[in-house]
Formats: C-alpha cells, sequence, structure tokens
C-alpha cells in the first residue's frame, strides 16, 4: 500500500537517541518534499512585510488587529535590556540568576586566574569555518540545487589505534547526496596511507615517492548488508569477496555487492546514528557513522566544489624527535647503539647528524624505517 | 557541554512552569516572564568555540517541549520559547532549529488546533519562523552518534506539563460504542431466533455492555477533570497576576475543547507508541548490552596497579621514579629542569538541592 511504504520512508528510532530504523535517503528527501511549499526550502531571502500582509490576508484580520499582533509578536518585546545599553555577551553579568549562568560564572572567575592561550589549531578551524559558511559560488551550475539532501558523516580512528578509537570522530565530513561513495573514499585521509615499506638506513636520500596508497588502492564500504567496492583501477581488487564466501557458508543472511563510484549518497540505504565500515590497506578498518541527513539551507555552504567539507578534525599528540624535542619524527630506527631507547624516532636533522658522517656514510649498526606520526593530518 | 545539558533544562523547565501559572497561551504573558527572568543572558559568557555547540543544545532542549505529549499550553510555551531563542543566540550565522520529519504531522495539526481556537499569535509566530527559515528539516532531532553509555543523561520530565493520559478515551470511542452495540444487537437478535427461551446457560455477554463501557468512560474522564482542575484552582489562590476572569473561562473552555477532540482522534498514539517504543528497548537492551554489562557488572578486583603500589614499598628516589611515567623528553634533559605544567581542568560539579 503506498501509505505503509510512506511510513516505512519516515525515520523512525530503532533504539531511542541512539540510531534510526533503515531508510532510503532520496525517499526520503522526496518525503520532506511532498509536505513542504518550495518557498519553505529556497534560498530566497524572506521578505518580512510581505508575510505580515499574506497573514492578514489569509486569516481575514482586519489591520488594526494585525498591527497589534505584529507589535506584540516581535522580537523586540523580548530584549531584556534596552536598545542602546546592550552589555558586553562575552561576559557572564554579575546578577545572573539562571542555574546554566551561576555554573558558567564559576568557570569565569576560574579561568581568570589561569592563562590558557588559543593554540593555533583553534584558529585553523576558526578561519575553515568563516570561509565556507554561507558561501555561494560563482557560477552558476557548481550551485548545489534546492532541495538536495546534506549528510553528516564522522569517521573514526582506525581499529589499531589505541586512544579514542570509538568515541572521537576523528574527521566530520558533510557532504552533498549527489557525490558518490568514492569521492568520500578520496576525503578520507588515513596515516596509513602515506605508510612507506621498507628499510633505508643504507640510503637514507631515496625514499621513494610512492606510499602505500598507489600500491594497495583497493577500498570498501559496507551499508547495511552490502559491500561497495573500489573498482576505480585495474589493480583494485574485491576485497570484500572473503567476507562474502565466508558468510555464505555459515549460514549468514545473504550480502550483495556494488561498485563505490556508482553509487551516490542519496541510492543508499542506511540508519541515521549507526556504526558502519570503511576497510583500505586490506586491514586498516574505521568505523563511519552517518550522524545527520537534512535538507540544504540557504545559510549552508552552497559551492558544490567545496564538498565534501571537513567540519571537524580531531587533533592528536605527535610524538617528537627524541633529540632536539622540536620537530616530529620522521625516522624510526631499531638495533640502534646510538640511541637511549629501542626502538626511537628522531627528526630528519638529528637522524643524519647523529648516524651519518658530513660524507654521508653510515655510522654503526642500526635499522632506519621511515616513520609517519599518527597526528600527521594536524 | 553534557554537563550543560542538565542546568538548560532546569531553567527551561522553571521558564515554562511560571508560563503554565499565567494560565494563558498570550505571548505577552511569556514574553513578561523572558523579560523578567532575563532569560537572553543564557548565551552571555559562553567560550567562543563552544557557542555553537551550547546553542544548539539549548535549541534542541527547547524543541522538545513543542511535541506531544506535553499539554497545549506547555507545547505553546515551547514554541514561544523556541522562537525566543533562536532571536536572542549570539551564534553568527544563526543556527537553525531542526525539525524532524516524524514530528511535521504533529506540528501540522497543532497548527490546526490554534487557528480553530482562535489563537492567532501562536500561529503567527509559527508562520513566521517557517517564512524566515528558522527551520532546518531533518530526519532525527538530534545528531546521532551511537551513545550508547549516555543513556542516563534523559533528565526527569515534569509531571504537571505532561497531557494527561487519555488512553480509555481513545480506547472506547464513539464508533467503537456505536459498532458494538451493533454487533451486540444481532447477537440478541441471532440468539432468540435460535432458542426463543432464554437459557441461562447461553447468557454469556453482559446485557448491557455498551452503557456500561460508556458510563466507566465518562467517570474516568469525569474523576481526570476534577483532579485536574482541583490542583489548577489550588494553583489559583497562588497566583497574584492573571489575565481577566472572562477571558480565562474562554481560554480554559478552548484547552479544554481542544483536549477533548483530540483525546477522541489520535493523540493519545503519541503514548501508545512510546510505551510500544519502550517495549522495543527493553528487548533490544538484553540482547545489545549483554556482554558488555556482564562483563562490567562483575565484581571489580582492585587492580594490579593499585594492589602493587599498595603492597610494594620502595624508599626514596626510585619510587618516584617508578611511579611515574618514563617520559621520553627527560631521557635527554638537564637535571635541573622542571617537568611540564599541568593545567588543572574545570569540574562542572552542580549541587544536586
Amino acid at each position: 500500500m503506498a501509505a505503509r511504504d510512506s511510513k516505512s520512508n519516515i525515520p523512525e528510532f530503532e533504539s531511542i537517541d541512539i540510531n534510526t530504523k533503515p531508510f532510503h535517503i532520496d525517499s526520503f528527501r522526496a518525503e520532506w518534499l511532498k509536505r513542504l511549499h518550495p518557498a519553505q526550502y529556497s534560498y530566497e531571502q524572506p521578505d518580512e512585510d510581505e508575510f505580515d500582509v499574506h497573514f492578514a490576508q489569509e486569516m481575514g484580520l482586519d489591520a488594526g488587529t494585525m498591527s497589534e499582533l505584529t507589535s506584540v509578536c516581535s522580537t523586540d518585546s523580548l530584549l531584556c535590556h534596552p536598545k542602546d545599553e546592550q552589555p558586553d555577551t562575552d561576559l557572564v553579568p554579575e546578577d545572573a540568576t539562571l542555574i546554566t549562568l551561576i555554573q558558567r560564572k564559576k568557570k569565569q572567575d576560574r579561568k581568570l586566574t589561569q592563562k590558557c592561550p588559543k593554540n593555533r589549531h583553534e584558529h585553523y578551524a576558526d578561519e575553515l569555518e568563516r570561509v565556507t559558511i554561507e558561501r555561494k559560488p560563482e557560477a552558476a551550475e557548481n550551485l548545489v540545487p534546492e532541495g538536495d539532501v546534506l549528510l553528516t558523516i564522522n569517521v573514526y580512528y582506525p581499529a589499531v589505534f589505541d586512544k579514542f578509537n570509538y568515541t572521537r570522530p576523528h574527521m566530520t565530513l558533510l557532504m552533498t547526496g549527489s557525490h558518490t561513495l568514492a569521492e568520500l573514499r578520496d576525503a578520507i585521509c588515513c596515516v596509513s596511507d602515506l605508510q612507506v615499506c621498507g628499510e633505508f638506513s643504507n640510503n637514507p636520500d631515496i625514499v621513494p615517492d610512492f606510499v602505500s596508497k598507489d600500491h594497495y588502492k583497493s577500498a570498501f564500504f559496507y551499508f547495511e548488508g552490502v559491500f561497495y567496492n573500489d573498482m576505480r583501477f585495474p589493480e583494485c581488487r574485491d576485497l570484500s569477496i572473503t567476507t562474502i564466501e565466508w558468510a555464505k557458508s555459515r549460514n549468514f543472511p545473504p550480502f550483495t555487492q556494488a561498485n563505490m563510484e556508482d553509487t551516490r549518497l542519496v541510492d543508499l540505504k542506511v540508519k541515521v546514528g549507526f556504526p558502519y565500515l570503511y576497510c583500505h590497506q586490506g586491514d586498516c578498518e574505521h568505523l563511519v557513522i552517518i550522524t545527520d541527513v537534512r535538507l540544504m539551507h540557504r545559510n549552508d555552504c552552497l559551492d558544490k566544489k567545496t564538498y565534501p567539507l571537513l567540519i571537524h578534525k580531531d587533533r592528536i599528540d605527535t610524538h617528537k624527535c627524541s633529540v632536539c624535542h622540536v620537530y616530529i619524527g620522521r625516522w624510526h630506527t631499531s638495533n640502534d647503539q646510538f640511541a637511549p631507547s629501542d626502538p626511537c624516532l628522531f627528526c630528519d636533522k638529528c637522524f643524519r647528524m647523529l648516524h651519518y658522517d658530513t660524507q654521508g656514510n653510515k655510522l654503526g649498526n642500526f635499522l632506519a624505517y621511515p616513520y609517519i606520526d599518527r597526528g600527521a593530518f594536524n | 557541554m553534557n554537563h550543560h545539558r542538565k542546568l538548560v533544562k532546569a531553567d527551561c523547565d522553571q521558564l515554562l512552569n511560571r508560563f503554565q501559572q499565567t494560565e494563558s497561551v498570550r505571548f505577552e504573558a511569556f514574553s513578561q516572564i523572558w523579560r523578567d527572568m532575563k532569560f537572553e543572558q543564557i548565551f552571555y559568557g559562553a567560550a567562543k568555540h563552544n557557542n555553537r555547540l551550547f546553542t544548539r543544545l539549548v535549541l534542541d532542549t527547547a524543541y522538545e517541549f513543542l511535541l506531544p505529549p506535553f499539554t497545549f499550553q506547555i507545547r505553546v510555551g515551547g514554541l514561544y520559547l523556541l522562537y525566543a531563542l533562536f532571536h536572542s543566540q549570539t551564534a553568527n550565522p544563526l543556527e537553525k532549529i531542526r525539525l524532524a520529519l516524524k514530528d511535521w504531522e504533529e506540528i501540522q495539526k497543532f497548527e490546526t488546533d490554534s487557528l480553530e481556537a482562535q489563537h492567532y499569535d501562536v500561529v503567527y509566530i509559527l508562520k513566521k519562523l517557517l517564512h524566515i527559515k528558522a527551520f532546518v528539516f531533518t530526519a532525527m532531532p538530534r545528531l546521532l552518534a551511537f551513545d550508547r553509555k549516555k543513556k542516563s543523561q534523559m533528565s526527569p520530565v515534569c509531571e504537571s506539563f505532561m497531557e494527561r493520559p487519555s488512553a480509555p478515551q481513545t480506547l472506547i470511542n464513539n464508533n467503537l460504542l456505536e459498532e458494538l452495540s451493533n454487533v451486540h444487537g444481532l447477537y440478541e437478535n441471532l440468539k432468540s431466533s435460535v432458542c426463543p427461551q432464554s437459557d441461562s446457560s447461553l447468557s454469556l455477554s453482559h446485557p448491557d455492555l455498551v452503557q456500561t463501557l460508556r458510563e466507566t468512560v465518562l467517570d474516568f474522564y469525569k474523576w481526570q477533570k476534577d483532579k485536574f482542575q482541583s490542583s489548577e484552582s489550588s494553583r489559583d489562590e497562588d497566583s497574584g497576576e492573571g489575565p481577566s476572569t472572562q477571558q480565562e473561562s474562554s481560554r480554559r473552555a478552548d484547552l479544554l475543547a481542544s483536549i477533548k477532540s483530540r483525546a477522541y482522534e489520535q493523540a493519545a498514539q503519541a503514548s501508545k507508541s512510546r510505551r510500544h517504543r519502550a517495549v522495543e528497548v527493553d528487548v533490544t537492551k538484553p540482547e545489545q548490552s549483554s556482554t558488555p554489562s556482564a562483563r562490567y557488572e562483575r565484581i571489580k578486583q582492585k587492580t594490579l596497579r593499585y594492589r602493587a603500589t599498595k603492597n610494594i614499598q620502595v624508599s626514596g628516589d626510585m619510587w618516584k621514579d617508578a611511579l611515574s611515567h618514563t617520559r621520553i623528553t627527560c631521557l635527554t634533559a638537564r637535571d635541573n629542569e622542571k617537568p611540564p605544567r599541568c593545567f588543572k581542568k574545570f569540574k562542572w560539579k552542580t549541587e544536586d538541592t
């Protein structure tokens, strides 16, 4: 029945405040568009006077009642302070009565006694937000169409990390519905993609340019029983086939496959708030959670070219060189007779100064591997 | 951010409590309380990087009051609260109110109810918010990130805000009673046509079933009304200011009319679905959390570290070194260098009154 179908496209909680039941994103979008007037989701600037006139006509109110209504319900009646005496909104007022403010005042007083300067990462984050919010594209074809869907996707740290595995998202991305999963994959940066394999103590200058990302191009996403493989390049292999065959032999419900580059985000049937999987490099697995699905709004970034848009990136402490404690470690040595510990990290300069003479000859015994720090993407 | 949730909820509860006591649905009454409590200050002093998150939290908390199962007056208060908070926020560009698809029908019904009762300010504000694009149309009211541990954060809802349960009225509505009486009549006719004498062993149904049902439901409704009104009248004595008696009685009539009309429709489906949902959560909870909770609820043995530090006594510097982590930066540091300063985190302790 049509009524029953439309009901299943309205997202409902499967577990309250945790995740929803699976629903098809394009149908969800259609449901909203069915209920709304195009003016309600268009990008046009709303006109307030026109609204008042229209309202009076619709309700059949005379001018006197209408003017009384507008004056009573205007936002001026909500002002707690006279217009010319607006207080400083950065400080908690002295005579606050709200419970939230009492707590906040305590923190503010505490903060004044300690000096906590803002670090550069927060500056970068603010700058990023300032640039992208409300951005309109120059060319009309780059405009995200009205009524398109915006998804907020959290990508978590790989399973092999020891800290913050499932609690802190490593990055939060915004994507429009018309993007493909392949574009999502390209936007996810993982440290394991940059690893260079091999021992280079004898020839530290010839560290190869190509990284793991170029060697092992295969990846897949798993959403609701379907594996989406990356098949764009001839080297890509289907990583999911192992799991599918294993599942078949053990009476699991059957899984299906599809191509990442052919699937747009609106074609997915997913649960909001439920963890799914992104696997690349064969064994580097990340949890992926779609935290929000909504219609575009005129205040969002409307330029298609900026998507996938990174809105939050988690910062993780980097390990510095054991010698200078200033630069991030780039070489990882073991069996090293010069190092205080095994293994040991060095930055490039300290590494060369300690292990090689001025002609570039290797001194002593050691094994050296190029090291990519976890916080390389900070 | 979560320590703020309870505080914000407490503030909103206080505001809506005062609004409920005025027994009015007029925006003037609301804005009077808003100005009195200086509620717009709730945004002041928020740390810059937390400002958007805090505004999001405040709007989400206020949004809950707009939906059933709250009473009509509380829902109107919730709408006014959203309007006021939306316009007083300090985030730039403005943080929007999230409207979930599943709540759209409720909001439409709310609008039609207000229109029928001629509460023009309610309709004006709702339409105005839609017009200035204060809403963003989402799948779910809050961002969901599979936070299973944070279940205990649902703060208790004020009982006096809740809609009176009207399950008996929904179940035994007029249509059902009519059908029942028809079926009953047919049954009696059939029975009398099959066996002419009224055999006591064949009287398996109540002769006055329909009548009894109807009377029971009406009794329940009257009892509920009396209970509700007696608590209202006790509050009447306390409240000093209030609208004129004529306005009050017409407003009360509106309230009761809207409640009654919705009692005989599908308003209580919210409570039904809540019950149904509550059952669902209970069913899935043991499956989802059986393994972790079984592990956590075992008797916690003291950690090895605790037992070791308690039992082993080593004297002097070696003990200090053994207790602290070996910092790789200190391996090559000079002896008289101080370890780096650590900033103590601010504890958001709330005193429970």
